[in-house]
């Protein structure tokens, strides 16, 4: 009886098999096909409801044509990538930032996009960040800009007030944060639990200022030191900031997510050094985790550097970008579906409802929808300044490199675990000169 | 008088008894009424008790996530994987407890080093294989894994249960013309009803709950496990403290609940000198 | 037809250990075929081939799509000089295993003879204090975090109301509590564990043993030393062993709760293996299967060592 069971058990579990098998395959007909998505962001509504109603309008279009979008929180989504990608089982068209281009065009998980998509609507300075060796292997889709939220009635209360053009000096600045901590507030809220880059928006852009465009390229590029006078007076800064208590106690552990309503609701604090992808997050509903109604929300500049290079640089970044997979079977059918989330109507959606800056091209003026004003604001903060486009894990090409900054500069530096002259030790020993 | 000094010399004992049971209950407690509030009600006071129950929330947590094929196919894996790893490892520590034959310690010795195999060691070379046995991402792939992984601790516990049986009540058997198969299914698989049902509840806990074999093994929506799908909820309500809570009440609720109406049997089952 | 086998009252094993298999025993080669062969071919199959695979791997190169290079010891020797977060890692597992082990072992005694000694609502007790035992690392794993939060979690908020306002920290994030914090996680799950299977043994053990140590006027505490504990060797040795080897394969909790962080405060070979092999910017799998097999190679140094410790003649004899 013993063995006939096992017998019985093996059947049963071969049947489930293809049954679990038989399930995924479409039902075979001559014009139906089945393109598979996968994107991160499932906790932003406004970009879910998005690229549904995207997947929705192209089945509308074109009968015959099936898209399935599986949601995914970023690291789940990577790691799910290489071990689905390995196995040759990926998905036909994937959510990817830019720092991952170099690694899956050199293990030709991407296949190039210049002939499969539309061009023609997509800003060509946006398409430049997504190409390597002359071809473009990813479609962009959001813009980010780096700038920095307050809370204006916190500012009141502390007896600051935000200057005219945007941005504090080194020093009031680091006031500020003093004055903060005095009054018991938590001066910035930041979590670096479950990203590599978020500790380092003040220093980045810290940096990019003190450096100029050029130079700033060439640090993280491995092409400049980090022993430069110039790069170490932006980590003493940031140092004197960290020392002060900028930072929450729970930096290190607190996820991207939960920095949010560190910022706007529990247990607040002054200052949120963030991408202009906060609307995403900021702008679900109350109940849900979203920004207070009523919240007094500010927008201003990263502080401005003595001595510096370009204060009025700013760092924007493309963030939500799509490739198609180089196995899949339908790369055609993958490509409309890119082209159907760039188009002028779902441009405007995308500003309306997500209120971010879009790689697609668009040509309305002025903003509607509830949130109208954030954008307004965000506007009129960008006012005279110049952008470098890509975020330093967007820029660099060495592995190692990538590493050190996700734990020195972005993690253990701002936690206060590291001197200035540690800092620079290990980032060179990483980055410089390979 | 007497009573009084023994219950005075017991307060210490009592308190400590009280103690722990809040700090082992109290979490759940704490779970179970975030559930029922909203986010924003949970920021204003984080530990009082919901005034106004949102019931509702289950209903959206349970419709919005995947979470009844997860349950479908963690049941699915799990249930027969432990049937599995049962059979196979009762059949093998019969075995090792109850015959002579000469490569009987170097087998014992293989086996139960797989006790000491860190998962890191096979989980990055599964990966590969079970791609070559086309078993990546299918649900009686990852049974079959979760098999291999609890052998090893599955028939270090039974052998060393099996072996302590009396040997006179095997001699006698034989004496009376039992066969092998007999013997296994009539003496050795009855007696060791309480081993054997230690390693069922151990292995149904650790393999309902694993979670590396899985998230490496399993990429696609519709073949997750629970933890995973827990996970994968987690991820999507990242600032929504609330659903969250809720989420993990899903997840909390049905083990409370299984495991209150068995218990008694259980503990039975596991206290007949199971483990000596 | 044999006489029927009077299995109504199943013997009880004898305490004393294993009985000898006596020399008849001699199965016939259909016999063992049988009942060996689905572990072995399970054993082959999914752990011995596997095994024999990272061995491979971790002298070659892997990249993606499965072409390897041979690089001979090189990943090896970068490990073991080059890799300052490997030896990070091997530290904390060491001590996250060694101090967990022995506060989880004994922890689950105490708890087993606070049970024991007759205290009201005992089967209630018994239901809660297992309680997380069950839960999922996931689940555990999120409410700890939410626990330890350093604005609005119970650890900090208890410590203010007390007046020890000044030992409050953020738990998670700081280097030095941070492994600490994880191991009372998990030892808040399996204490239970352990508890239940202590408290069944300390029920079979033979009253008439304890109703003499009575009579002679023993102290609680010598009872406890003398007779209790040498009557409960066998279970203390076996809930050690597992205990012992399930902490340094620890891996879901710290990775749900820290991954690894702060600055490597939590890292165990088990989330670097991972990170090296899914995290890293490569899709290398050569280096972490090295790690993986380092790891292997100290594991069993640690319980060859252990066995020699514990002298434990019929249990671990391999």
């Amino acid at each position: 009886m013993g063995l006939a069971f096992t017998i019985r058990r093996a059947c049963f579990g071969a049947c489930v098999g293809v049954l679990a098998g038989g399930g995924l395959v479409p039902p075979a007909h001559a014009e139906d096909v089945t393109i598979t998505v996968w994107s991160h962001e499932a906790d932003e509504p406004a970009k879910v409801v998005f690229r549904n109603k995207a997947a929705h309008d192209l089945e509308q279009a074109h009968p015959g044509l099936h898209v399935k979008l599986t949601w995914y929180e970023k690291d789940g989504l990577y790691t799910a990538l290489r071990t689905a990608l390995a196995a040759g089982r990926g998905p036909d068209v994937f959510y990817l930032e830019p720092d991952q281009l170099h690694q899956y065009v050199s293990a030709h998980y991407i296949m190039p996009l210049d002939d499969l998509v539309n061009w023609n609507a997509i800003y060509p300075w946006a398409r430049e960040v997504w190409q390597e060796n002359g071809k473009t292997w990813g479609i962009p889709q959001e813009v980010n800009l780096n700038v920095m939220f307050y809370n204006k009635d916190w500012m009141k209360k502390l007896g600051v007030s935000v200057p005219a053009d945007g941005q504090f000096s080194q020093s009031a600045f680091l006031d500020l944060v003093k004055k903060a901590r005095a009054a018991g507030m938590a001066p910035i809220s930041q979590g670096v639990g479950d990203r590599p880059y978020p500790g380092a928006y003040i220093l980045g852009e810290a940096l990019l200022h003190k450096l100029g465009k050029d130079d700033y390229a060439k640090l993280w590029t491995g092409k400049l030191s980090f022993q430069d006078p110039r790069v170490v007076a932006a980590l003493t800064w940031v140092k004197q900031l960290v020392d002060a208590g900028a930072y929450p106690k729970d930096f290190s552990t607190m996820k991207l997510g939960e920095s949010f309503y560190y910022f706007y609701s529990k247990p607040g604090a002054a200052l949120f050094p963030m991408g202009s992808f906060y609307s995403g997050r900021a702008f679900a509903p109350p109940d849900k985790g979203g920004q207070p109604a009523d919240f007094p929300l500010g927008i201003m500049l990263f502080p401005a550097m003595d001595g510096a290079a370009c204060n009025r640089c700013e760092t924007s970044g493309i963030g939500s970008s799509f490739v198609i997979n180089a196995a899949t079977k339908h790369p055609k059918e993958a490509a409309e579906f890119l082209d159907a989330m760039s188009t002028p109507q779902m441009t405007d959606m995308w500003i309306d409802t997500v209120y971010e800056p879009a790689a697609m091209k668009t040509t309305t003026q002025g903003f509607s929808g509830p949130h109208a004003d954030y954008l307004n604001a965000l506007m009129a903060s960008q006012k005279g300044v110049e952008y470098f486009t890509g975020m330093p894990l967007d820029i660099m090409q060495n592995g190692q490199c990538k590493d050190a900054f996700g734990q020195v500069l972005n993690s253990a530096f701002p936690a206060g675990l590291l001197t200035v002259d540690r800092a620079v030790t290990m980032m060179n020993a990483a980055c410089f000169g390979h | 008088m007497g009573l009084w000094l023994t219950y005075l010399r017991r307060t210490p004992l009592l308190i400590f008894l009280l103690g722990y049971t809040v700090l082992t209950g109290g979490p759940f407690v704490w779970v179970a009424s975030m559930s029922l509030r909203t986010t924003a009600e949970i920021f204003a006071d984080p530990y009082a008790l919901p005034t106004r129950p949102h019931w509702g929330k289950f209903a959206e947590a349970w419709m919005g996530s995947n979470y009844s094929t997860y349950f479908r196919n963690s049941t699915i894996v799990v249930a027969s994987a432990v049937a599995l790893v049962t059979v196979i490892g009762a059949m093998t520590a019969h075995c090792l407890a109850r015959y002579q034959f000469r490569t009987r310690r170097l087998l014992r010795f293989v086996i139960l080093a797989g006790l000491v195999l860190p998962p890191q060691m096979l989980i990055l070379s599964l990966f590969q294989i079970m791609l070559d046995y086309h078993l990546y991402d299918t649900l009686p792939g990852l049974a079959l894994v979760y098999v291999a992984t609890q052998l090893a601790m599955t028939v270090y516990l039974l052998e060393g249960f099996f072996a302590q049986i009396p040997q006179d009540l095997f001699d006698a058997a034989r004496m009376d013309g039992y066969s092998d198969f007999e013997i296994f299914w009539r003496i050795t698989l009855p007696i060791g009803v309480p081993a054997i049902f230690t390693t069922v509840v151990l292995n149904f806990v650790t393999l309902w709950n694993e979670f590396l074999y899985a998230v490496v093994l399993m990429t696609d929506d519709d073949e997750r496990t629970l933890p995973l799908g827990i996970m994968h909820f987690m991820g999507s309500h990242q600032l929504d403290v609330g659903m969250l809570a809720t989420g993990l009440m899903i997840a909390i609720i049905p083990i409370v609940l299984i495991y209150a109406l068995f218990s008694e049997t259980m503990i039975r089952g596991m206290s007949a000198g199971a483990i000596r | 037809m044999p006489p029927a086998l009077d299995t109504s009252h199943p013997a009880r094993p004898r305490p004393g250990g294993r009985q000898p298999t006596s020399d008849g025993w001699r199965p016939s080669l259909a016999t063992l075929a049988v009942l060996l062969a689905p572990a072995i071919v399970m054993y082959l199959g999914f752990t011995a081939w596997p095994v024999v695979r990272t061995f491979y791997n971790s002298v070659h190169l892997v990249g993606p799509g499965g072409d390897t290079e041979f690089v001979g010891l090189r990943n090896f020797s970068d490990v073991l000089t080059a890799d300052p977060n490997f030896w990070t890692a091997v530290r904390n597992t060491a001590i996250f295993t060694v101090v967990g082990t022995t506060i989880d072992v004994f922890g689950g005694l105490l708890l087993a003879l606070c049970l024991f000694t007759r205290v009201p609502f005992v089967r209630s007790l018994r239901v809660i204090w297992f309680l997380p035992v069950l839960m999922s690392y996931v689940v555990v794993g999120v409410i700890w975090v939410w626990i330890y939060d350093y604005d609005w979690g119970v650890v900090n908020l208890v410590l203010r109301a007390i007046g020890l306002g000044s030992l409050e920290t953020a738990w998670l994030s700081n280097p030095s509590t941070a492994l600490w914090a994880v191991m009372g996680t998990h030892l808040w799950k399996w204490l239970g564990f352990n508890m239940i299977v202590f408290l069944a043994a300390l029920h079979a053990l033979p009253s008439e043993v304890l109703g003499a140590a009575e009579l002679d006027n023993c102290g609680w505490l010598a009872k406890l030393v003398y007779i209790i504990i040498p009557m409960l060797r066998p279970t203390l040795v076996n809930l050690t062993v597992l205990s012992f080897v399930g902490k340094m394969m620890i891996f879901d909790l710290v990775w749900i709760m820290t991954q690894g962080g702060p600055l490597w405060a939590t890292e165990t070979v088990s989330t670097y293996v991972y990170k090296r092999a899914f995290d890293w910017n490569t899709f290398d799998l050569g280096y972490p299967s090295a790690i993986a097999v380092l790891w292997f190679l100290i594991i069993i140094a640690f319980v060859v060592a252990m066995s020699l410790l514990l002298r434990q003649r019929d249990r671990l004899e391999f």
